[in-house]
This record gives structure tokens, C-alpha cells and sequence, in this order.
């Protein structure tokens, strides 16, 4: 088979539906990392002119612009855009865009779950939209503190939206980090061992563990505070045992991790991009890769940081304020890399290089500022002044949009295919750099000077005037330049001519595609033995096209690809990925369903939308696998290997770990919750304590205990050529057993709406319950799955994954009935 | 997989050490154990202390099971990163931690 051919059989088998209507049925990366890209870029706008909003309101003393009211919703708009809706999905777009081409694979892990995550964020963003469109946006500023956000003094529905909102595009963030764990571990090229993975997919891996663990305490944050709001359920409030610090706690466990889930994947656009300018490779690999999982980990022990004026004991202040400045020394460790490189090379001063050039100055200065509000008796002085949001644009804006500005540049040849023609993008770059220098200069000085952050006017008298209009100003300059940057891409889009492929003679393997890509990217797979393949290989793009590589010669309809172990890239496993589908849209459409029906308070709707959810889920897993064994098939090279489908740890169970993991932090979030209340809230104890119940316990611990060991009977007996029906009979009838020991206890928790104890209890009884339902349901379908004869000794991987969710039912099951009972059989 | 967790174990162990100080911490303040005095020292202080030195001590150990032939990596680049961490590890063990000997506990 010549290259064309292949070219044309593997075209037919990956293709989208043309025109519109594939953008609702695609499952293809490289389709759905573009519109992501498009959607987060449409917001990036949005948040801009509301940017612009606030600077026009602040440009002049006693502006009478827009009102409190309006002003309360422009500033908590713009954080919530430029926060949820553009930065976390730009970096989930360019990942979804470029990782398989990086990685030398053909999609990502999980397609379809690549474009519910993509609608989910559509829809989430849709709600979020509507509310500022219609004057009912969010006005409690991004970080939504109670008890100003709260039933009493926020009663409308605009915290409702942001509540609601949020957690429905977070499912998104959610979706993307598996995706992405699951494919750098697993969806690599073979011969691809840790060490020869590029730097940007070291960052992806960092940000998304990161997003695991950083993005559920937030979730329940907002699911206790809608509940409070919906039903009463006092969490935050301190006459009833609630305290509104448990909200700060949930959220900056959350929102200082952001700072660096949006630093880190442009802290990989740079490692990628600044070697390349300089003609050189990255110094320090290793060290580069220490760093950023170094920077991860300390960013999770920086969260009280934002609390320094909260009245916490001074050692508890110290401890937060020793982890913010030794944060630094990894962040100076990536710093001095990339100096280094620079130096080791021969650094071009072309368009992408300039943005690198600008996030330096910018992200450098934002550091300090950074360091310096780490210490506690300037936090205090600075706490809530245009200081610290200056400090944040420094580090957010030069931490992310000049790198991913330079990341666009550096991959829009291949994305496109063609070369710049016009030049706007260095006038672009000069009049942002210039203009958000002025803005933001000018804002860490009227905070030294005392300006509080969100007010929406001042006196004349208060000597903030003129700089306020330079910031004012420069805001606009910095908007043209944007505005600008915006209308070279679109003329680059439009008018450009073709370019040559791998324009800046780069060694990473999104390059040996053609430009743009191809649906199946690689027409064969390549093997890996170096970081940078393509370095020294110009031939390696002409050979994989012609099939020299894995699964160069394509079965007729299958969409195909490898994967490797984790470690050492050895291949394990051939991939069958589901086709075009419009699944993900109806799942997200439904999803969305079920949130509205929260916000808008139609209770009747929500059965029904999860009923829905459930129905289109099991649809989702019935509609892979397959009725007869496949055996080992031939992938090239010599090389046979068994389907996914037919192994112990599929890519689904790795999915679910990495699921469950997400999962495990929001239960001991909840934990956290529930142990932060009983020692620090005040009006503790409770009036009463739950009556406990040695029956209740009982069987809801030998309930979830049978429904585990079910699921490995059946698992074992599957393995041996029995049906492992059976086993999974009792497991269920254990599950149905444990649901029954938590409705009760739910039933039975002492007044959920007077004090937090009680509302405690229903939330953790209540999760408890959705997990058994949930395990429960897989247990039925993969009875059904084995009746209808979808397992095999071969085809055993769905035993593992429902194992997995049995498992942790039994742990969260356990721990969930013990703190309910324990303080009443204490006493 | 056994790659990966030498790469995270040590800033896991020291995340997982400062949570539980800082929980500790909460808990002492929360429920008086100042007040309750050991050796001239209360019995708050030696708590603290003696979870800053097992968590010290936990990342010692870490390191050095890092560095060894038995439980350290084959490969020289997963090695070479976790041992990086190994003392990433140890440092912030001793240095975020090292409030609870030199500051008052509950003020």
C-alpha cells in the first residue's frame, strides 16, 4: 500500500462528519481541541471588555459609569471568565490539541470523554453568559465568600449561577485530567520511557494530577454552600454550628493550586518553545521535570496564605508563610533553566520569542510581589488593596497569556498549515507589553496607597486620580494590542500561504504530522530512542507515512492505536477507539439538564435528569466491547498484541484509579469539613448526637464488605471459565444492603437544618448513598453483560473497573458510618 | 507505576506530614492541651516537636531508600528525579515546619 493510499483508508475510517454537523458528532482531538481553543479565546473576550468595563468605571474619581450593583458583577465576572472559563480550558484545548501528536499516538485515552468534557464546558460557560446578559451575573466577587454569598445577604439567583455554574464546567476540568493522566502514562509512542517524554507532556501530567486532587474541594465548597442556600443546611453559619471560614479553607485548597494549574502547562510551553528559538535543547531536563512536580506539591501547602488576616494563631500563619517562600526556589530552579538555555544557545528573536521575553520581565516581578505578600506583616498592610490584584495579574497574566501567546504563535503554522504573512503580532506584542505594564504597575502603587480592591469609586480628594487614569489607559492600549493579536490570527487563518512543514526545525513529533494534521495524525506510529525524534531524522515523517512504523497497515474500520507501559514505553496493549458519536452532546445536554433544573429550583426535573444520566451512561459502556474473543492481533514490526479489552488494567480501570483519586479528595474534604466544624466552629456541640446504631453499622460495613468480595468472586470466577454471575448477586445484594443501613441513617441524623452536625451527617450519609446506587447499577449492568455474553476468561477488563468502585464504597462506607456513630457511643 | 510513586513519594509524605501538623495544630489549640504541661514543656509543644521530628526523620529515611540499590530506581533518570525530590522533601519537612519549635502555639 503506497503512502496516498494509506493516507485515503485511514482518512475515511478517522473523519469527522463534514461541515457543521461534525462539530456535534466529533470525537477527534484535534477537532475538539480547537473548539475549545475557539470557546476559551470567545471568553478571554468577554472577560476583556468587562476588564475594560471596570477600568472605564475606575479611570475618573466618582464616576458615576455603571452603579455599585452593575460594577459587584463586572469584577466578579471577569475573574470567574478569565479564572474557570478561559484559562483552565485554553490549557485543556492545547493538551487536548497537542498531546497525541506529542506523545506519537492517534487520539487521547477517552474520545467521547474528551467532547462531554468539551460540553459540558459549552453549556456550564452558556449559563454562565446568560447571567451577565441578562443582569443576574454573580456579584459576590470570584472567591464567593459567605456569609456575604449566602441565603441572607446574597438571596437572589446570582450566586446561584456561579455555584452551579462552576461545578458544571469544573466536570469539564474534571474529564480533561484523567484523559490526560491516562494518556501520557499509557497513549504513548513505543520505545517513549519517562525520560524521553517531552517536557510539555511532564507539565500536562503535573497540572492534571493537580486538578484531581485541587478542583473537588472547591466542588463541595459549592455544594455546600447551594445546599445552605436551597435547603437551609447551615454550613457556613455560626449560630448554627456553620462557620464561614470552612468555605475559605475549601476554596483556597483549591484556588492556590489554580495559580499554578494555569502556570505549570505555560511553564511547559515555554520549556517546549524557548529551546527551539535558541537553536538548542532545554538544560536541565531532569531538573526542569523535579521542579515543576516540586512546585505542585508545595502549592497545595500554601492555601492559608490567603488567610493571613483571618485571626489564625501566629504558628499556624508561620508554618503557611515558610511553604509560599520556599515555593519560590523550584519556580528559580525553572527560572535559571531557561536562562541557562538561552545562554547554551542562540537565541532568535522572532515573534513567539518576544512573548517568552515578556512573561520573564512580568512573571519574574509578579514572583516578587508574590514573595513579598507571603510574609505575614506586609500581607497584613497590602491584604485586600489593588496591591495584591495587581500582584496577580503579574503572575497570571505573565504567567499564562504571554507564554500561551507565544505558544499560539510558535503552533499556528501547524495548526494552519501556512505561514505569517502580515506582521501585526509585533506591533501586537509591543503595545501589550507596554499597556499592561502601565495598567498594573500603576495598580501596585495606588494599593501601596491604600485603595481597597473592589470599590467601585473614590474621591477626588483621595489622591488616587491620576494614577488611576494611567492604569486606565494603558488597559486600553493593552486591549488593542490583544485586539490586534486577535485579528493577525484570523488573517493568518484566512490569507496566509502554505507553509513548509516544521518551520522552526523543531525535534518533537508533532512536527513529523503533516501541517495541519491529519484526523489519524500518524499514518504509522513511530519508535522512540531519543527526546527529540525528529532531531537529526528529517527523513523519519517519510517513512512513517509510509507505514514503516506500528500499525502502519490500517484494518478496514477500526480507529487504532498502542499503548505502552507506564514506565518504560514498552508496548502492551492495541487500542479500538469508539467512533463519531453524538453520545457526549445528549450526555452534556442532559448533565446540564439536571444543574438547571438545581438553579431554576424545578426539584421534579432532577430525578428525571439523572435518570437520563444514567441511561445515556450505561448506553455509553454497552455500546463498547465486543461478543467474541480477538486474541493477540498483529501491530507491525513484528509485534503481536491482545486488545485492551482482553487485560486485567485497561485503559478504563486506569481512568477509574484516576477518577476514584478526584473522588477520595472530595470524601476527605468532606471529612476535613466535618472535623474543622467540631474543633473550631463555634456553638459546638451539637444539641444532640446521633443515636447510634450497632445494627445500622453492622450492616452497612458487612454490607459493602460482601459487595466487595462479590465483585472479586465474580472477577475469579470469570477468570476460570465460570459466568461469575453469582458472585456479583451477592455483591449486589450486599450493596442494596449497605444503601439500605445510609437511607436510614440519613433518615435518622438529627436535625439537618439547626445545626451543622446534622447537615454534616446527611452530606456524608448522602454520598455514601450515591456511591452504593451507583455501584450497585454497575454491578446489575455487568451481570446483564454477562448474559448477554460480552465477558470472557479473555474479555475480563470490566471485572476490574466495577472491583475498583466496590472497593472504595467499602472504604468511604466505612469511615462515613464510624464518624457518625463513634461521638455517640463516646458519649 | 513503581517509577511514578518514587517520583511522588517524598512531597507526598511531606503534604500528607504538614496537613496533619497543621490539623494537629487546630485540634491542640481547639481543645487546651497547652495548658497541660510535660517536662516543663506542654504537652502541646512536645507533641509538635515529636511529629516535626518523625516527619524529619520519616524523610531521612525516604532519601536514603531512594538512594539505595534496593529500593531505588533502575532508571538513572527516574533516580536522579527522585532523589532530587528525596531532599525537595526533607528541606520542606524542616523548613515549613520548623515554626513549632520557635513560636507561640495558640495566639
Amino acid at each position: 500500500m503506497n503512502a496516498l493510499r494509506r493516507h485515503r483508508k485511514l482518512t475515511r475510517v478517522w473523519a469527522s462528519e463534514p461541515g457543521w454537523r461534525g462539530w456535534f458528532s466529533t470525537v477527534n482531538h484535534t477537532d475538539v481541541g480547537r473548539m475549545f481553543l475557539a470557546t476559551s479565546f470567545f471568553f478571554f473576550l468577554v472577560g476583556g471588555v468587562l476588564a475594560m468595563l471596570i477600568r472605564a468605571q475606575l479611570a475618573t474619581p466618582d464616576s458615576a459609569f455603571v452603579g455599585p450593583e452593575v460594577y459587584n458583577q463586572l469584577f466578579t465576572m471577569h475573574g470567574t471568565i478569565m479564572m474557570f472559563l478561559f484559562a483552565i480550558p485554553t490549557f485543556e484545548g492545547l493538551a487536548i490539541y497537542l498531546l497525541p501528536k506529542m506523545l506519537g499516538t492517534r487520539d487521547l485515552a477517552f474520545p467521547r470523554l474528551t467532547s462531554y468534557g468539551y460540553w459540558c464546558y459549552f453549556f456550564g460557560g452558556g449559563m454562565m453568559l446568560f447571567s451577565l446578559l441578562f443582569g443576574i451575573a454573580p456579584d459576590g466577587g470570584w472567591f464567593m465568600y459567605p456569609p456575604l454569598t449566602g441565603p441572607l445577604y446574597s438571596p437572589g439567583i446570582n450566586t446561584d449561577f456561579w455555584l452551579i455554574g462552576i461545578t458544571f464546567v469544573e466536570i469539564s476540568a474534571i474529564c480533561a485530567a484523567v484523559e490526560f493522566c491516562v494518556s501520557i502514562l499509557r497513549y504513548r509512542a513505543p520505545g517513549m520511557s519517562l525520560d524521553k517524554m517531552p517536557i510539555f507532556a511532564w507539565y500536562a501530567l503535573v497540572t492534571s494530577l493537580m486538578i484531581l486532587t485541587g478542583f473537588p474541594p472547591l466542588i463541595l465548597g459549592s455544594v455546600l454552600l447551594e445546599v445552605e442556600r436551597a435547603f437551609g443546611l447551615p454550613f457556613f453559619q455560626a449560630d448554627l454550628g456553620g462557620d464561614s471560614l470552612l468555605w475559605q479553607h475549601l476554596f483556597w485548597l483549591f484556588g492556590h493550586p489554580e495559580v499554578y494549574i494555569i502556570f505549570l502547562p505555560a511553564a511547559g510551553v515555554i520549556s517546549t518553545v524557548l529551546p527551539v528559538m535558541c537553536r538548542t535543547t532545554l538544560l536541565g531536563y531532569g531538573w526542569v521535570v523535579a521542579a515543576a512536580v516540586a512546585l505542585a506539591f508545595l502549592s497545595f501547602g500554601l492555601w492559608v496564605h490567603h488567610m493571613f488576616t483571618t485571626g489564625i494563631p501566629h504558628m499556624g500563619l508561620a508554618f503557611f508563610s515558610a511553604a509560599s517562600t520556599l515555593v519560590a526556589v523550584p519556580t528559580g530552579v525553572q527560572v535559571f533553566a531557561w536562562i541557562g538555555t538561552m545562554w547554551k544557545g542562540q537565541p532568535q528573536l522572532r515573534l513567539p520569542m518576544l512573548h517568552i521575553l515578556g512573561f520573564f520581565v512580568t512573571f519574574v516581578m509578579g514572583g516578587l510581589t508574590g514573595v513579598m505578600v507571603a510574609i505575614v506583616p506586609f500581607d497584613w498592610q497590602a491584604h485586600d488593596t489593588a496591591f495584591v490584584t495587581a500582584h496577580l495579574h503579574y503572575v497570571l497574566f505573565g504567567g499564562f497569556v504571554f507564554p500561551i501567546l507565544a505558544g499560539i504563535y510558535y503552533w499556528l503554522p501547524l495548526f494552519t498549515g501556512r505561514k505569517r504573512f502580515f506582521r501585526l503580532g509585533e506591533w501586537a506584542f509591543a503595545l501589550i507589553f507596554v499597556g499592561f505594564h502601565g495598567t498594573f504597575l500603576a495598580m501596585h502603587w495606588v494599593g501601596l496607597l491604600g485603595q481597597r480592591r473592589r470599590i467601585e469609586t473614590y474621591d477626588a480628594d483621595a489622591g488616587w486620580t491620576a494614577i488611576n487614569f494611567v492604569s486606565s489607559v494603558s488597559g486600553f492600549i493593552m486591549a488593542i494590542g490583544l485586539a490586534m493579536v486577535l485579528i493577525d490570527v484570523l488573517l493568518h487563518w484566512v490569507v496566509a500561504v502554505r507553509g513548509e512543514r516544521n518551520p522552526w526545525h523543531a525535534g518533537s513529533l508533532e512536527w513529523v504530522t503533516m501541517n495541519p494534521p491529519p484526523a489519524y495524525n500518524f499514518a504509522s506510529l513511530p519508535h522512540v530512542d531519543k527526546r527529540e525524534p525528529l532531531a537529526g531524522d528529517p527523513d523519519l515523517p517519510v517513512r512513517l507515512a509510509k507505514g514503516e512504523g506500528y500499525l502502519g497497515d490500517p484494518f478496514v474500520t477500526w480507529r487504532e492505536t498502542l499503548t505502552v507501559e507506564a514506565a518504560s514505553g514498552r508496548p502492551d496493549y492495541l487500542v479500538i477507539y469508539p467512533t463519531n458519536t453524538r453520545l457526549p452532546i445528549a450526555l452534556a445536554a442532559v448533565t446540564g439538564l439536571f444543574f438547571l433544573s438545581l438553579l431554576i429550583k424545578v426539584y421534579w426535573l432532577t430525578p428525571i435528569a439523572v435518570f437520563g444520566v444514567a441511561a445515556l451512561g450505561w448506553w455509553w459502556v454497552w455500546s463498547q466491547g465486543r461478543q467474541s474473543d480477538l486474541g493477540p492481533q498483529d501491530v507491525g514490526r513484528g509485534l503481536s498484541l491482545p486488545p485492551s479489552g482482553e487485560t486485567d488494567r485497561s485503559p478504563g480501570w486506569w481512568g477509574t484509579a484516576f477518577l476514584l483519586a478526584a473522588n477520595a479528595t472530595f470524601f476527605g474534604s468532606l471529612i476535613f469539613g466535618y472535623a474543622f466544624l467540631w474543633t473550631v466552629a463555634p456553638a459546638w456541640p451539637p444539641p444532640e448526637w446521633l443515636e447510634p446504631s450497632l445494627l445500622e453499622l453492622g450492616l452497612g460495613v458487612g454490607g459493602v464488605v460482601a459487595g466487595s468480595v462479590g465483585t472479586r468472586v465474580a472477577a475469579r470466577g470469570n477468570r476460570t471459565g465460570g459466568a461469575g454471575s453469582s458472585g456479583l448477586l451477592i455483591g449486589l445484594a450486599g450493596t442494596v444492603v449497605a444503601a439500605a443501613a445510609l437511607s436510614t441513617l440519613m433518615l435518622r441524623v438529627p436535625a439537618p437544618g439547626g445545626h451543622a452536625y446534622g447537615a454534616t451527617l446527611l452530606v456524608l450519609a448522602g454520598y455514601a448513598l450515591f456511591h452504593a446506587l451507583l455501584t450497585g447499577l454497575m454491578q446489575v449492568f455487568l451481570i446483564a453483560r454477562i448474559r448477554r455474553g460480552y465477558t470472557s476468561p479473555r474479555r475480563r477488563a470490566e471485572f476490574p473497573i466495577v472491583g475498583l468502585w466496590a472497593d472504595y464504597l467499602t472504604v468511604i462506607v466505612v469511615l462515613s458510618l464510624v464518624v457518625a456513630h463513634l461521638p455517640g457511643m463516646l458519649g | 507505576m513503581i517509577d511514578l510513586l518514587r517520583i511522588l513519594i517524598a512531597p507526598l509524605v511531606w503534604l500528607a506530614a504538614f496537613s496533619g501538623i497543621y490539623g494537629l495544630h487546630g485540634v491542640g489549640c481547639a481543645y487546651g492541651w497547652s495548658e497541660i504541661t510535660v517536662l516543663s514543656l506542654s504537652l502541646f509543644r512536645v507533641a509538635l516537636l515529636a511529629s516535626w521530628g518523625a516527619t524529619v526523620l520519616i524523610q531521612i529515611g525516604l532519601l536514603l531508600a531512594l538512594c539505595s540499590d534496593r529500593f531505588g530506581s533502575g532508571s538513572l533518570f527516574v533516580r536522579r528525579v527522585s532523589v532530587t525530590l528525596g531532599w525537595v522533601g526533607l528541606v520542606a519537612a524542616i523548613w515549613t515546619l520548623h515554626p513549632v519549635a520557635i513560636l507561640s502555639s495558640c495566639s
